[in-house]
């Protein structure tokens, strides 16, 4: 480790080389670039001062968590994991952003999440290269307690740790990806020591290594999280955007096996939900990796409950891409990059956190190239859906809308009920057309019928030629018939 | 490449007490048995009711190969074809791979050869191959002749194994032998490297996931003078 910080004293500059105080002593870049004398004085003043407002950190970080802890008690139901919940994490996203922004215009403008990041005293002392937040503050005394029980090598694995912030504060102008190289050999450099020179068990060795990690971690983040050297923050958006567009989409499309009729699925499905979004929220890598392990375990028993069965991987990822575009978490790249780049490499590549991290990994480069034949569409109504202009939802309302209120879902309902009527409506009017068509072309059939008919049989009505007298002409035995009556006059 | 669990590990394997991890990914069309093989191997159980676990695309199995401790991961890659895109996530630094196709399926067969194809280019001969015939209780129904199916693994060097979850056959003996093999590439790969020393390197091969660069050698140009 400390052949490494030396090998960085070859940025320095030789007028850097001299202490900074100007004593006129060699400084050395280990000490900030203070000589051995001055930079303990330095460094003593700094402690001092750190440690009065560590106090008073603590104190308020004490009493606000105590607040915060009985209004939650109090005010939070049972029912606080639905809707509401997202859209507060959407907005506060949302109002993240907009700083994110300002970031280009302010140096020194916050990026972290909890509103305890109060009055980032901009380095005060050239010696700790801390911002004064809670947070850290917690974690550095957590750390420190930790370190204790391991006595030697606990303090040694403490200065190591010190010396390699120190070193990250001048490496601040390096590309993102030199920064996670150094931490990377850092890690590995400091698991190595502790087995080799130090004898510790590697159950033990991971369990610092965890320390470790939340202890840089928390103060290098928000240097190291989406910087603004790299298109991080751009990835997000195109991402976010993406998924937006992709609202549609169904489970029946993505052959999601899960049932969200269940209320218990639906629950899980809920939760799964708000663990991805919580991702966001943490500062160390570990702990966001631990947020998609979470969201996983939901997702499983929501499969679990569904099939009856244990979930495989076809399962598994159809779900997982669901959820990411239900949830849609924020700055989805910067998180998925953030770990990449400082997670203990351990954790993320053997261990069951690394799989799941996979797994998101993959739902994501799934959603962005996702097109017609991955949802089993035809390109026309691929492009129908993506344009807006129809939505193959309405028939399911129901189903993709479990969190909305009654309103809304009533208003679903309604419209599902117009839009039958509305097709029965139709399909009267159709029959009726037909009714009448059917009518004209029967009598038309008739008609025509009784012409042929007519025209195949004429009427004909001969005229009689003969007498009226000689009706009877024809009877061969008219000569017997006994002579007509003739009228006759009686006289009365 | 060996990287033990426990962040790095020094010492070459002689060192006793030291643990091999391996990843091993399983591959193979939808229905061809993959979660089947892997239940009946880690839970012993085969289309049970009583299946504890909640989920079986990542399990985990220790082993004891001859004093040699091993910890197997394995992780279940999701067959469907809408996913085939999303093998290299899944692959990148496992230290084997099984293949599954369905003996009375001539299709999944062709699939495994994709796969293979894809292995090799992207990961090269440090990866051991299993190719798996599942199903082997159906051999009435056997569309994939033997013959051509243990040609062609010895052709790509893959070994091929018959198996049955439902019977539980060869199942214990694929995952043995494929462990022996990782443990010998992983020996001949320390002895290369000498001892452990030069092992960030390759610890650290699979950290990026998403980027396609290429790993940069970085600390390169930094010399060991002290400032």
């Amino acid at each position: 480790m400390s052949l490494k910080s030396e090998r960085r004293g070859i940025h320095v500059d030789q007028s850097d080389l001299l202490c900074k105080k100007g004593c006129g002593y060699y400084g050395n870049p280990a000490w900030q670039g203070f000589c051995s004398k001055c930079w303990r004085e330095e460094y003593h003043k700094a402690r001092q001062k750190q440690i009065q407002e560590d106090w008073e950190l603590a104190e308020r970080l004490q009493r606000e968590e105590e607040e915060a802890f009985a209004s939650s008690q109090s005010s939070q139901g049972a029912q606080s994991l639905t809707f509401s919940k997202f859209e507060e994490k959407k907005t506060n996203e949302k109002t993240r952003k907009v700083t994110t922004v300002k970031k280009f215009f302010s140096a020194s403008s916050r990026v972290g999440s909890k509103k305890a990041e109060i009055q980032e005293a901009k380095a005060p002392s050239p010696s700790i290269n801390r911002q004064t937040s809670i947070e850290t503050d917690r974690v550095s005394k957590e750390f420190i307690e930790f370190l204790k029980t391991f006595h030697k090598t606990g303090q040694e694995i403490y200065k190591q740790t010190k010396l390699f912030l120190e070193g990250m504060h001048y490496k601040r102008d390096l590309s993102i990806e030199e920064q996670s190289e150094c931490a990377q050999d850092f890690y590995h450099n400091v698991a190595e020591r502790m087995q080799t020179r130090g004898k510790v068990p590697p159950e033990r060795v991971e369990k610092i290594m965890d320390q470790i990690e939340k202890y840089i971690m928390t103060r290098l983040y928000k240097y190291v999280f989406c910087p603004e050297t790299t298109d991080d923050e751009k990835k997000d958006l195109a991402i976010q955007k993406r998924i937006r567009a992709l609202r549609w989409v169904t489970p029946q499309m993505l052959c999601v096996p899960v049932n969200e009729d269940i209320p218990e699925v639906s629950d899980m499905v809920v939760k799964a939900i708000t663990d991805i979004i919580e991702m966001d929220s943490k500062r160390v890598p570990r702990d966001k990796l631990a947020c998609i392990t979470k969201c996983s375990k939901h997702i499983f028993n929501a499969i679990k409950i569904t099939k009856n069965e244990p979930a495989s991987a076809d399962d598994f990822l159809p779900t997982l891409i669901y959820i990411v575009l239900k949830g849609n978490p924020p700055r989805l790249q910067s998180n998925i990059q953030y770990i990449t780049r400082f997670c203990n490499p351990s954790r993320l590549m053997t261990g069951e956190d690394g799989y799941y991290f996979t797994n998101l990994c993959c739902a994501v480069a799934f959603i962005e190239k996702l097109d017609a034949q991955s949802l089993n569409l035809s390109q026309e109504d691929f492009d129908r859906y993506m344009s807006g202009q129809t939505s193959p939802r309405k028939q399911e309302a129901e189903s993709w809308s479990p969190d909305a209120c009654l309103g809304v879902k009533q208003m679903y309902k309604n419209l599902d009920l117009l839009s039958q009527l509305n097709e029965r409506q139709e399909r009267i009017m159709n029959e009726a057309k037909k009714l009448e068509k059917d009518l004209i072309d029967w009598t038309d059939g008739i008609a025509r019928e009784v012409q042929d008919i007519v025209e195949k049989y004429p009427l004909e009505i001969k005229p009689p030629n003969q007498p009226l007298a000689a009706i009877d002409s024809e009877n061969i035995e008219n000569d017997k018939l006994p002579p007509p009556l003739q009228p006759q006059v009686y006289a009365g | 490449m060996a990287a033990a669990g426990g962040g790095g590990g020094g010492g070459g394997a002689a060192a006793a007490g030291r643990a091999y991890s391996f990843k091993v990914v399983l591959l193979g069309e939808g229905c061809v048995g993959k979660t089947s093989l892997v239940l009946r191997y880690c839970e012993n159980k085969f289309n049970d009711k009583h299946i504890t676990t909640l989920q079986a695309s990542f399990l985990t199995k220790k082993l004891n190969i001859g004093g040699k401790r091993v910890n197997l991961a394995i992780w279940d890659t999701a067959g469907q074809e809408r996913f085939h895109a999303l093998g290299p996530i899944y692959y990148r630094d496992s230290n084997g791979a099984i293949l599954v196709y369905d003996i009375t399926d001539e299709d999944s067969f062709q699939k495994v050869k994709n796969w293979v194809k894809e292995l090799r280019k992207m990961l090269g001969n440090e990866i051991c191959l299993c190719i798996v015939g599942n199903k082997i209780d159906l051999e009435k129904e056997r569309h994939v002749s033997i013959q051509e199916a243990e040609s062609y693994a010895e052709s790509v060097g893959a070994k091929h194994y018959h198996t049955s979850a439902k019977q539980n056959k060869g199942i214990e003996e694929l995952f043995l032998d494929l462990c022996k093999r990782m443990i010998e590439t992983a020996q001949v790969d320390e002895r290369a490297k000498g001892n452990g020393s030069s092992q960030p390197g390759t610890a650290r091969r699979g950290v990026q996931i998403i980027d396609d660069e290429p790993q940069a050698q970085t600390s390169g140009g930094g010399c060991c003078s002290s400032g």
